[in-house]
């Protein structure tokens, strides 16, 4: 409103162009990225940007355009922004080149961690991992003398008390918006139980006691939560916390930042984090670890592979990490972890799987998403919807000629 | 007018048709008889991803595809007749769901589920809109002047502004504890979540499409009132009718045509339904058909889509469209060969 | 219409009744409209609240010090109704005043850019100015008591550039209207003039085309336009373009997609001028284009007003053909949001979409406040009879 807000946010914004314009060499070829678009890459693709002559787009299609990008030739973008799950089109396609040389040349700083080795070859840099895990309201706990669950029985005990005392609105919150969140919910509730999603012959193993457990872990779960939690995905659990609606949830550690925003927050430094309680007594935290990186197009020239990696460094560097340090778990040199990253630490510490990335799994995690709702909703038997799942993805299996 | 002389005014647009809508319909009935795969290899390989503190290094058995000696993947396409129809229509699960009697499991396959949802929210919005523009209409024509041009700005703004923002927009209205809601809370005294069960947020879905389509049906409507013909409205008025045989016998008959071609539009947009689903994310409780094809056309992760099945099924929300507009459309031949 | 028949009067309990019912229906219509502008000048905190007095008046917003005097809002309130009169009375007088005959759809081209482009300089430029200048002296009045922060609108237009997507979907939108209606026309005036049952089969034939789920349509051209440089090239040779991320590839499919729609709504326009017109000109000599040419493009325009009017709703609304053929550089303004919200967004994000949901249905509103009457007029030429 006031006009010398204006000027200042004008002035800010000038100084912010000039005022951290360092970058290791003069990039004068132009760059060109596509990757999905959140926090942790808007931080890449500005320190990025800083050598000069970069186009980086992050685009909430990228799923859909990135293969396709990627197969023209010469290709539309030369690096692209991957996670372990996008990363498969791409290697299936041979689309992606390897790294090894590259990496030699220009990649000193990089730690042996940050390297995804398929067959020994470095396709891809990562850059930070994700991984959902416990958040908690550490002044409920405290006021009601509660501990920490670990476990997702404990949880639910939890829950209870919290709902007794009335202190919350609900107890809990939860990603489980139909589709790909209520799918990857039930794939980290399956995983805890020990379930495996498919067979050596590519055959569905969803139908197991694994699958009813975690149903029935999910639907338990549920009378604790918003009964809109069919449409909350991680936005929504997030401004949950922020309005201190909820307790606990088991949120993505890239979220884990914005409970301490002070311009949006009500909670600010009441949110603890802590390991992802495990499902079943000894099993490993009932979650799945992803990571975030970079790959470079292989329909380019060696010369703008070269630059364009470089380039990619820049961007991957200490620097960048140090003025982003809350954005992400990084993975780079310079990470210092914060008192919100301790949970996903120590869940990453106790070892659940990775997510598990193969053509099957995709296929898998659609006919999830698109069929546990009907348990929760009550529309179908946990018997049925298991059936279901199976049904649906041999049907796409087939279709896609893995059966 | 002869042949050439039409095909010269004519062709422009109608190459641009054939182009951009005929050439990809003709791709999308060929592909629903048609299926196109991977050619799979299964493969041990190794893969090291980030672990805390050390790489995690496991080898894995992992069917990837062939690539040919062009570095693309190969791929067999093969004649498959119904099989894209029948795996979208699923008649053993119908035939199931009807032979145990439980009518209501019907609705958990998708394209039935999907096809319950379409029709009744065209069948139910259709009068919806064409009553509330009708009403909308003959009261802005009822008006005074002076208010009448404030009235028609506001009356247009639902159907002018972008869909996605406006299903939003009613969307923050309820979500949660939006104030729509907390004053729903507050009357009955009650907790109450419109976006927890199918049937509320149906009705949201309903109310969202006749306000945005409400306002272009009153705007047709009150430009056809603006030529009734004032002979016979008087000359019904010497006769005696009253108010409501005026509106049935004179008005209505006079926007009978405006009445049709709102209906056909409706029509088709409706059963197209797909930013409601969207905006109001009902895909827990309630898909439509073109929601449906966009699924199966949404690659995921790995980037599967399932293409064959997506033009099956969009060949079939075209014939359901085709279906519904039978009637108008001999009306509309009868009025052709009439003139 | 102007002196009401006695008998057509109405009694007073259905006079009751009908203006009750209009006030309903504009409630409803505008209420979702104006709430989305309320939340987009509130901090996060307040935007989100739970309760609706918290939203309206904001009070996280006031405490950081950004709110509105009481005199801001009668000033804001004042300028909005002198807007709306002039745009809607006014502007189409002076523009039927001032255009030289026959160019009177430049002289409406222009007319509205100048309006939009005053209406944004005083309510950006003049009011704040005003404001800034005599809140201090004014006192009680001066003191601000309505929570409103700008820094949404900043966030977009500076920070995030928003004005080039504003500028990629004013390129859109004109090039679907233009091409849209020229083509259009052409194929209406066809179609309206040959009695043909080809012409009624080509009619329904685009119906049908009309019913095609877009969303099949438009993932079947992303691998072609990806791609298109490729197979071109045996055609265009060595300048065979990537169609991928260009605007015009991108209009013309717009327009393909609209063209149904456009040519039935032309074709009742043309039906309604009377065949005796043109056939007076042919008998003079003139040829069927030169017929279109001298007497039919005079007496067209209020039926093209509208039809334009309609092309652009869907150019400037569209968002699925854009976020998925568009490359970011050439992004619109609508796939431009939905980035906001579908990104892991922080609730500042989501107010920012929110600002930017406000920023372009503004256009909008100044459009149909400028049109509403050729919108009206047109259709009561022309579809309302065919």
């Amino acid at each position: 409103m006031k006009l010398r807000t204006l000027a200042l946010a004008a002035a800010v914004s000038l100084m912010g162009t000039t005022a951290y314009a360092d970058c290791a060499f003069e990039n004068t070829q132009e760059v060109t990225m596509l990757s999905a678009g959140f926090e942790a890459w808007k931080a890449v693709t500005d320190a990025m940007a800083e050598c000069g002559m970069v186009a980086a787009e992050l685009d909430q299609e990228f799923r859909e355009k990135q293969p396709e990008a990627f197969a023209a030739d010469p290709s539309l973008y030369q690096l692209g922004g991957v996670s372990n799950g996008t990363l498969t089109p791409l290697l299936n396609a041979g689309t992606i080149r390897p790294l090894d040389d590259l990496v030699e040349q220009y990649g000193q700083n990089l730690n042996p961690n940050q390297l995804i080795r398929v067959d020994g070859q470095i396709m891809a840099i990562a850059m930070m991992v994700n991984t959902q895990h416990l958040m908690y309201r550490n002044d409920i706990f405290a006021d009601l003398g509660l501990e920490v669950p670990t476990s997702y029985d404990e949880v639910l005990e939890v829950a209870a008390a919290i709902q007794e005392a009335g202190v919350v609105d609900y107890p809990l919150g939860a990603t489980m918006a139909a589709g790909w969140n209520l799918a990857q919910d039930f794939n980290n509730m399956f995983l805890g139980f020990g379930g495996t999603f498919v067979n050596d012959d590519n055959t569905p193993n969803i139908n197991t006691e694994a699958g009813m457990n975690a149903l029935e872990m999910m639907a338990a779960l549920t009378e604790y939560m918003d009964p809109e939690y069919l449409t909350s995905d991680s936005t929504y659990v997030q401004q949950q916390f922020q309005q201190g609606k909820i307790a606990m949830a088991n949120l993505w550690a890239s979220r884990a930042g914005a409970m301490n925003d002070e311009a949006e927050s009500q909670v600010v430094g009441l949110v603890s984090g802590a390991a992802a309680p495990v499902a079943m007594e000894g099993g490993a935290p009932a979650t799945t670890i992803w990571w975030d990186g970079i790959v470079v197009a292989a329909n380019i020239s060696d010369e703008e592979a070269e630059n364009a990696f470089r380039v990619a460094m820049e961007g991957l560097d200490t620097e960048m990490v140090t003025s982003n340090n809350d954005a992400a778990i990084w993975l780079i040199e310079g990470f210092e972890p914060g008192a919100l990253a301790e949970g996903a630490i120590a869940t990453a510490v106790a070892g659940p799987a990775p997510y598990p990335s193969t053509t099957q799994m995709g296929l898998m995690h659609s006919a999830i998403g698109n069929n546990v709702a009907d348990f929760l909703t009550g529309a179908a038997t946990a018997e049925a919807t298991l059936q279901a799942i199976e049904a649906d993805y041999t049907t796409a299996a087939e279709e896609a000629g893995l059966l | 007018m002869k042949f050439r002389t039409f095909a010269a005014f004519v062709g422009p647009s109608l190459l641009l048709m054939m182009i951009f809508i005929a050439a990809p319909l003709v791709s999308v009935l060929w592909q629903s008889f048609h299926l196109t795969q991977n050619v799979f290899e299964t493969v041990e390989t190794e893969r090291c991803t980030p672990g805390f503190p050390n790489a995690v290094c496991e080898t894995i058995t992992v069917d990837r595809p062939v690539l040919d000696e062009n570095g693309e993947i190969q791929t067999v396409t093969s004649f498959v007749g119904w099989q894209s129809y029948s795996r979208v229509l699923d008649p053993d699960a119908l035939g199931a769901a009807i032979s145990s009697g439980d009518w209501w499991s019907i609705l958990n396959i998708d394209f039935w589920g999907a096809l319950r949802f379409t029709l009744t929210f065209t069948l139910v919005t259709l009068p919806l809109v064409i009553g509330v523009g009708l009403l909308i209409a003959i009261t802005v024509n009822n008006a005074v002047k002076t208010i009448r041009g404030p009235a028609i700005f506001i009356s247009l703004l639902p159907f002018i502004i972008t869909p996605v923002i406006g299903a939003l927009s009613i969307r923050w209205l309820f979500v949660g504890d939006g104030i729509l809601t907390a004053l729903m809370e507050s009357w009955s005294g009650q907790d109450i979540a419109m976006f927890a069960q199918g049937w509320t947020i149906e009705l949201l879905m309903m109310f969202y499409r006749v306000w945005h389509v409400a306002p272009f049906a009153f705007v047709i409507f009150y430009a056809g009132l603006q030529t009734v013909n004032m002979d016979t409205l008087e000359s019904a008025i010497i006769d005696g009718a009253s108010r409501f045989e005026r509106l049935r016998y004179v008005i209505v008959p006079h926007l009978m045509p405006l009445i049709v071609f709102i209906a056909l539009i409706h029509l088709m947009d409706s059963y197209r339904v797909f930013e409601e689903v969207i905006g109001f994310r009902s895909e827990a409780h309630r898909i439509s058909l073109q929601w449906l094809t966009f699924d199966y056309l949404t690659p995921d992760d790995s980037g599967n889509r399932s293409v064959s099945r997506a033009s099956a099924s969009s060949m079939l929300t075209m014939v359901g469209i085709v279906i519904l507009l039978v009637p108008l459309l001999r009306r509309t031949w009868r009025d052709h060969k009439g003139s | 219409m102007s002196s009401i028949p006695r008998a057509m009067q109405q009694p007073l309990g259905l006079k009751f009744a009908s203006y009750g019912f209009l006030a309903f229906w504009c409630l409803i219509a505008a209420f979702p409209i104006f709430w989305v502008a309320v939340m987009s000048v509130k901090t996060p905190v307040d935007a989100f609240a739970s309760s609706p007095l918290d939203v309206v008046f904001g009070p996280r917003t006031l405490g950081n010090g950004d709110g509105m005097s009481v005199f801001s809002i009668l000033l804001l309130l004042t300028l909005l109704v002198l807007t709306y009169r002039v745009g809607a009375r006014h502007l189409g007088k002076w523009v039927e005043q001032f255009s030289p005959p026959g160019l009177v759809i430049i002289g409406w081209i222009i007319g509205s850019i100048i309006f939009a482009i005053g209406a944004a300089f005083l309510m950006f430029g003049i009011y704040p100015f005003v404001v800034d200048l005599i809140d201090p002296i004014l006192g009680p009045l001066g003191r601000p008591v309505l929570g409103l922060t700008t820094e949404h609108y900043q966030a977009v237009w500076v920070d995030n550039e928003f004005y080039t997507n504003f500028l990629n979907s004013m390129l859109v939108t004109a090039g679907v209207v233009t091409i849209s209606l020229t083509v259009g026309t052409l194929a209406g005036y066809g179609l309206a003039r040959s009695g043909s049952n080809l012409a009624f089969w080509l009619l329904i034939m685009a119906l049908i085309f009309r019913a095609l789920p877009h969303s099949v349509l438009v993932t079947g051209y992303l691998p072609a336009f990806i791609n298109s440089a490729e197979f071109l090239e045996p055609i265009l040779g060595e300048s065979a373009p990537t169609l991928y991320g260009q605007p015009w590839a991108v209009i013309v499919v717009l327009v393909s997609i609209n063209q149904p729609f456009t040519i039935w709504m032309l074709r009742s326009f043309f039906q309604n001028i009377p065949s005796e017109l043109d056939e007076a000109a042919r008998v003079d000599g003139c040829s069927h284009f030169g017929a279109f040419r001298r007497v039919i493009m005079p007496v067209m325009w209020p039926g093209v007003i509208t039809t334009g009017l309609f092309s652009f709703l869907l150019a400037y609304n569209d968002y699925l053909v854009t976020a998925l053929l568009l490359d970011q550089q050439n992004q619109t303004m609508v796939p431009a949001i939905t980035g906001y919200f579908n990104r892991e967004t922080t609730t500042t994000d989501q107010v920012e979409a929110v600002a930017a949901a406000v920023s372009i249905i503004a256009p909008l509103f100044l459009l149909v406040m400028v049109f509403q009457r050729q919108i009206v007029s047109g259709l009561t030429a022309g579809a309302v009879k065919g």
